[in-house]
């Protein structure tokens, strides 16, 4: 490359510029990675109570079928949507299926995942590997206005005629094809809003993980080698690298579908399907539903780990520090980590054991199930071995990091069984299925992803959370999640099937002993309903202290007493705090790997990564500033 | 602030940021288009229904294909120019490539167009008709009336009338009722259009009361309405209208509207009345809703100590039942009612009837002649009555086309899935039997089909023999057989209308007769003069109820042409995207070129790394979609 | 990577060559799907004309590939971004395809099938 190519175009400071920028220009249209983080966080974070609403509504339909919303339920409906949507006050099946749907969809795609991956990724991960920003920060900006706009999309069909998406989060079709088919304009109904949604959503994605994945490629800080990666950028560049391969056959699949639904296509359509509104559908039928399905859970089961790859990232940045000690087996995580992502494109049939696969192939999709479980133990074991033996400090990240460990356990541990095809047979579609997802997802990611919340909030805005506020928000979320996952196991092995909207309450009263699946019956455990709902409603409540405490600790929380809170030893921890344009104020460089914790031949129990080594010449103290 | 590696590789991956970048969007672009690929497999694999090969005209893609292929080479050509700093060089190389995208799509719209305008349909026997539809006018006794030009139909419709594709319904209706909720705007006036034209008026048969508040309804709690005196109150109103052809907002009460009998249909007149339907619906929702809750409470009183009386069997409570009450035995509400009745459809007499034509695309279900009623996807139906003197609902709807292929593969699969003799099949199906007023031209035309195909058979067993058992090693394909493609219509046309005799096979300069495969470029051409001069298009016309399914070639008509469409259509999405970054390289970016030629020619090579992968793909594009 | 004046001349003649090859392979792969006498397999189209089209069409795309977009000589992280992505791709098509053939039958000849069909109960024989 010739000499002059590095010419210094941008050589004008841009540091002092930025704190000139307008008020938009910093806060909204920003093209700072922590600004984008910030902004995922907080809009995934208004989605996640969003769905968090749905799922009350639905909860007190399957707990009191009969019974009219409460009005702590009802008020935010108007009178019109009211007398659309509901019958007499009641959920309808319809209102449920579409609450079904959209919780699912609003919970990973709006706000799990851009809570894991986007927020804490973009924050996190340029500090960590010690650079100024992402690769390509106008891309970064583009992927966060891409992401709203998808989510708004979806949600926006709510207060239309046809109402939300209403065929499951899957979108199945033919059933997706045709919800909503009486809409004349076919892009003012909510299913095809849904594939539109999902279409930004996907492109959002994609250039969100080339961002990740460059930035992680090419702008890591010198030392900073791959071994040295602390493991959070480790996490990053898989789920990356799951986002970018896994989502185009979802978007395949999405605007195969918009074509089906608005231009009247038959990609997904079978010959000769009739329904009870239109009769023989008037399409051109030889199209194959279960192509649908593959190119769905193709992504689907990625998918799973893009939500749980953050959180435990998160869980296993937490665990070192508060433990400090280095992360047990670190180099075993991280092939894990990498095996896992590739071992998760090859097992997403376990979602089809229903659809007439052949006994080989569905042998196939078992095995690898099963192999894939071996990565996942060893990082969930490698995580409680690294609690060995340390002296734990029991801080609010701690506490939500070290409750993961055991729901993290039960949900994959109730995976197995479903695994097994002869099994799956019997629990799938019921409420095992259910109870076994959302212990991964609520007590288990959601728990590692709250651990993050309270980990990097001193870091963002320079105060602490409140700790009592923070046992308030911890004791409660742990004990509510179990009362209402829990019973889903059990109601599930009973038989109960996962789209009754009221709890199973119809099929009792027409036959109360039937659905006898290992021993139980729907009319033994029909009466967990009430407890899980009201799990729920503790839940919501429990979530409370929480909004009170971030918001106000943001502006008179206990501030920290340096740059580096913990005594942490990687890079995110030698900026100013909170970090400027630019991260860092010195030349930053990595020495040693990154849980260098109660090492025999240093002073101090931690040995930071951008710590000059003694040699020769003197020690140089880390230029980290006061707090301003 | 600067992001390293914009311009210069990184030293230890040898590579600057942005070329990371694109490679990493090409690997999720070939995850992209290996879903699509897959799907084509799959559904192509998989069809139930005999595949269109080879049904593309090649010269359209073929001319595409080296336009793509030179543009490949200008634009790296480009980039290799500003390698060397040769600024005019550039421009002129990357013009070329952007006007190479452009010839590209414009190729594009001409194929597209083409086949938009191509009718097919699907009779229900399998016979698959193609052609271009003729154009229809409803002439001055309002009987339809084609022709093959929009101009003819438009000089022998009646007056003012509109002349339209032949493939639309024609139903003379006695009413027709609007859905107040849901009548879609454009479709209310097409109707209203007509019926003008027509001389026809759409009049509401009796007086309507439309209430939009309870207080209009059945009066305020102190001064309740009883049905007597809302019933005086309507009469009051009916009089103080009676003659009155004023212009006066008939609306009384708070919302609620009075619409007299002979109010002629327009849309704001529907809009007026969705204003009061609402109004009432939500109170309606609103007052159940209260009962209901009132119900519960007072069960659960008279149940203290019953832990699960909600689930108690007697304790099922519904609203409408309690309604009861509040009716009198003619069904009128009582004074003090709680809810009202609501008018949620407008019903509208035809007088005179006469012919209205729906378009296809409109109506929910097929339109049958015996159930007398059309319905459209916003609810609209248009109704025909049953005893004497009311019109006659659909009228003759029959499908004209002028005929450029006749496709009977699906009849003969479905022929011999029954077990039955093909030939036999063919020649007793519909098209050639007396039902069809152009059998005699249609027998004709399979009578040199079946010779010519005698003759290819023959001439392949004269050029490769037989195999070891004794069969021929080459027979015609299902496809010659069974199709007969405009090429063979223009074929016999032009053999059969020859000076002299008419050629046979076998014939002397038979053969040559043939239209070569670059004929017609983008398809049949109907514009062609030799063409209509040899009436080598015959017509036909197929009685409404024959119509299985017809469609344009659009993604609608088959699984072939929504994968065609599809794929095709993002693939120009692609070109019109890579064309347009080309774009701004060429003409905004003198300004960088000056200051950092070599942070362009990075861009350049990266955008050219993007605009080759849209070549690569057009590659296997072209085989598969137009050779195969 | 050409970098010196010298090896992009070089280079530029390379790429007039391989898009002179791509245009004569374009002509070749429309010569065997229309011209009868380079038709291979049967007569019209079968599965052997898919397969030389499909080769002729990887041949060309391997061209544009490894010249135009000079993976012929690339760092090693891109073949590994590729290397992935192809090997998913490849997941993704022939996973799906195994499932698609390997379906459960209903009531087709296999005698382990015979369980399923309604039509032919299994008798104690």
């Amino acid at each position: 490359m010739s000499a002059e190519a590095a010419a210094t175009d941008h050589g004008h400071d841009h540091e002092d510029h930025h704190h000139d920028l307008p008020f938009y220009k910093k806060y909204i249209w920003s093209t700072d990675h922590k600004v984008i983080g910030i902004q995922y966080a907080i809009t995934a974070l208004l989605f996640l109570a969003f769905g968090f609403f749905l799922m009350m509504v639905m909860r007190w339909s399957i707990a009191y079928p009969e019974e009219p919303l409460p009005g702590y339920l009802s008020w935010i409906f108007s009178d019109e949507w009211k007398a659309r949507w509901l019958q007499d006050g009641r959920v309808t099946g319809e209102t449920y299926n579409m609450f079904g749907a959209m919780h699912g969809t609003i919970m990973v795609f709006l706000g799990i995942v851009p809570l894991g991956f986007a927020a804490f990724g973009n924050y996190v991960t340029p500090l960590q590997i010690g650079t100024v920003d992402m690769a390509f920060p106008k891309l970064n900006m583009v992927s966060y206005w891409l992401y709203l706009v998808g989510g708004l999309t979806m949600c926006a069909s709510f207060f239309m005629e046809s109402g939300a998406a209403k065929s499951g989060w899957t979108n199945y079709a033919p059933l997706a094809n045709f919800a909503d088919g009486q809409i004349v304009n076919q892009f003012l109904a909510g299913q095809t809003q849904w594939l539109l949604g999902m279409v930004f959503l996907i492109s959002s994605s994609l250039l969100g993980a080339v961002n990740f994945l460059t930035t992680l490629i090419n702008l890591r800080a010198k030392g900073m080698t791959w071994m040295r990666m602390p493991f959070f950028c480790w996490a990053m560049l898989v789920t990356g690298f799951l986002l970018l391969l896994a989502f185009p056959p979802l978007e395949v699949a999405a605007i195969m579908q918009l074509m089906d639904r608005t231009v009247g296509s038959s990609f997904f359509t079978p010959s000769g399907l009739y329904t009870s509104t239109a009769g023989v559908i008037e399409a051109s039928g030889g199209g194959s539903p279960l192509l649908y399905q593959h190119l769905f859970w193709f992504l689907g089961h990625p998918e799973v780990y893009v939500l749980l790859l953050p959180a435990i990232a998160c869980v296993a940045e937490i665990i070192p520090v508060n433990t400090r000690k280095p992360l047990w087996g670190y180099k075993p995580m991280v092939w894990s980590i990498v095996i896992l992502g590739f071992l998760s494109f090859i097992v997403w049939a376990h979602h089809m054991y229903l659809t007439g696969m052949g006994p080989v192939i569905s042998t196939w999709f078992q095995t690898t199930t099963v192999l894939i479980s071996v990565p996942s133990v060893i990082l969930l074991t490698s995580l409680i071995v690294s609690l060995w033996g340390g002296s734990i400090r029991f801080n609010l990240p701690m506490l939500w990091a070290a409750a993961f460990l055991p729901m993290f356990g039960i949900g994959g541990l109730t995976g197995l069984p479903l695994a097994f095809n002869l099994v799956d047979l019997h629990l799938h579609d019921t409420y095992y299925v259910i109870g076994h997802f959302h212990y991964v997802v609520a007590p288990g990611i959601l728990f590692g992803l709250f651990g993050g919340l309270y980990h990097w909030f001193p870091k963002v805005t320079g105060r602490h959370m409140n700790s009592f506020l923070g046992h308030l928000h911890f004791w409660p979320s742990l004990v509510f999640m179990n009362v209402l996952f829990f019973p889903m196991l059990i109601q599930g092995m009973a038989g109960f099937h996962r789209r009754w909207y009221n709890g199973g309450d119809a099929y009792l009263s027409k036959a109360a002993d039937s659905a006898n699946v290992f021993g139980n019956t729907v009319a033994e455990w029909i009466h967990l309903n009430p407890v899980m709902s009201f799990g729920a409603f503790a839940l919501a409540l429990a979530q409370i202290p929480f909004c009170i405490n971030f918001f106000v600790s943001m502006f008179a929380g206990k501030k920290i007493k340096n740059d580096n809170p913990y005594d942490a030893t990687t890079l995110e921890w030698a900026t100013p705090t909170p970090p400027p344009h630019g991260n860092f104020t010195f030349d930053v460089a990595a020495y040693r790997g990154p849980y260098e914790y109660s090492r025999d031949d240093h002073e101090g129990d931690f040995f930071p990564q951008w710590e000059e080594p003694k040699r020769n010449k003197p020690a140089q103290e880390p230029k980290t500033s006061p707090v301003s | 602030m600067e992001i390293p590696y914009t311009v210069t590789a990184r030293k230890d991956t040898g590579l600057f940021n942005s070329k990371v970048g694109i490679w990493l969007f090409l690997a999720s672009e070939v995850m992209l288009f290996g879903g699509l690929f897959s799907g084509y497999v799959f559904l192509r694999i998989y069809a139930d229904y005999p595949w269109p090969e080879r049904a593309l005209p090649i010269v359209p893609g073929l001319i595409n294909t080296f336009v793509l292929i030179g543009s490949s080479v200008t634009v790296v050509f480009a980039w290799a120019a500003l390698k060397m700093r040769e600024w005019r060089k550039f421009q002129i190389y990357m013009g070329i490539t952007i006007a190479c995208a452009g010839m590209f799509m414009v190729l594009k719209g001409i194929e597209y167009k083409a086949k938009l305008e191509h009718q097919a349909v699907r009779m229900d026997d399998f016979a698959i008709i193609e052609g271009h539809a003729h154009y229809a006018a409803i002439g001055d006794d309002g009987k339809l009336i084609h022709a093959d030009t929009k101009a003819k139909a438009k000089k022998m419709g009646g007056s003012g009338e509109k002349p339209f594709k032949a493939n639309a319904i024609l139903f003379k209706p006695d009413t027709v009722d609007f859905s107040v909720a849901r009548a879609h705007e454009p479709w209310v006036e097409a109707v209203l259009e007509q019926a003008a034209k027509r001389k026809a008026q759409l009049l509401t048969a009796e007086n309507l009361f439309l209430y939009g508040s309870i207080e209009d309804y059945a009066g305020t709690e102190d001064a309740p309405l009883s049905s007597k005196e809302r019933a005086s109150k309507e009469a009051a109103l009916v009089t103080k209208y009676a003659n009155a052809e004023d212009k006066v907002e008939r609306k009384f009460g708070e919302s609620s509207l009075f619409i007299p009998a002979r109010t002629a249909l327009s849309y704001d007149l529907i809009k007026k009345a969705r204003a009061a339907y609402v109004g009432g619906r939500s109170h309606n929702a609103a007052a159940r809703t209260a009962i209901l809750k009132d119900n519960w409470e007072k069960v659960k009183a008279e149940r203290p100590d019953d832990k699960y009386w909600e689930q108690a069997p007697d304790t099922k409570i519904d609203a409408a039942t309690q309604l009861d009450e509040q009716f009198d035995s003619e069904g009128n509400c009582t004074a003090g009612s709680k809810v009202m009745s609501v008018i949620s459809t407008l019903s509208f007499k035809m007088d005179p009837p006469q012919p209205i034509v729906i378009s296809r695309g409109w109506v929910k279900r097929p339109v049958k002649a015996k159930e007398g009623k059309a319905e459209l996807r916003d609810d609209t139906s248009f109704n025909a009555g049953e005893g004497e003197g009311s019109a006659q609902g659909l009228m003759d709807s029959s499908l004209i086309l002028a005929v450029d292929a006749i496709d009977l593969r699906w009849m003969v699969q479905k022929a011999e899935e029954a077990g039955k003799e093909p030939l036999e099949v063919i020649e007793k199906s519909w098209i050639f039997s007396e039902g069809n007023k152009n059998h005699k031209y249609y027998k004709r035309i399979w009578k040199s089909h079946k010779a010519r195909i005698a003759a290819l058979e023959e001439k392949l067993l004269e050029d490769y023999g037989r195999d070891k058992e004794g069969n021929p090693k080459r027979v015609p394909t299902e496809t010659d057989r069974y199709r007969v493609a405009w090429q063979d219509l223009v074929h016999y046309a032009r053999a059969d209308q020859q000076e002299g005799r008419p050629l046979r096979p076998g014939d002397p300069g038979y053969d040559e007769l043939r239209p070569k495969f670059w004929n017609g470029f983008a398809g049949p051409n109907h514009k062609d003069e030799e063409i209509h001069d040899l009436h080598a298009f015959p017509e036909l016309e197929i009685p409404h109820e024959k119509v299985a399914l017809q469609s344009m070639f659009t993604p609608k008509w088959n699984t072939y042409y929504a994968v065609y469409f599809t794929i095709t259509g993002l693939h120009g999405l692609h070109v019109i995207g890579g064309a347009i970054v080309l774009g701004y390289y060429l003409f905004f970016s003198k300004g960088l070129y000056r200051r950092n030629p070599e942070w362009l020619a990075n861009r350049v090579e990266v955008g050219g790394l993007f605009w080759h992968f849209v070549d690569l793909v057009w590659i296997f594009l072209f085989p598969i979609l137009y050779l195969m | 990577m050409a970098d010196t004046p010298e090896a992009i001349q070089k280079a530029k003649k390379q790429y007039l060559l391989i898009g002179l090859i791509l245009f004569v392979f374009t002509v070749v792969t429309v010569a065997v799907a229309t011209v009868p006498w380079l038709d291979f397999g049967d007569h019209g189209f079968d599965s052997r004309d898919a397969i030389i089209g499909l080769l002729i069409a990887t041949f060309k795309a391997s061209l544009v590939a490894s010249i135009f977009m000079h993976l012929n000589h690339e760092r090693k992280t891109i073949y590994v971004v590729l290397l992935i992505a192809a090997v998913m791709g490849i997941v993704l098509f022939f996973l799906t395809g195994w499932a698609f053939v390997d379906p459960i039958e209903y009531g087709n000849t296999v005698e382990g099938d015979r369980f399923y069909n309604p039509e032919k109960p299994i008798t104690s024989d």
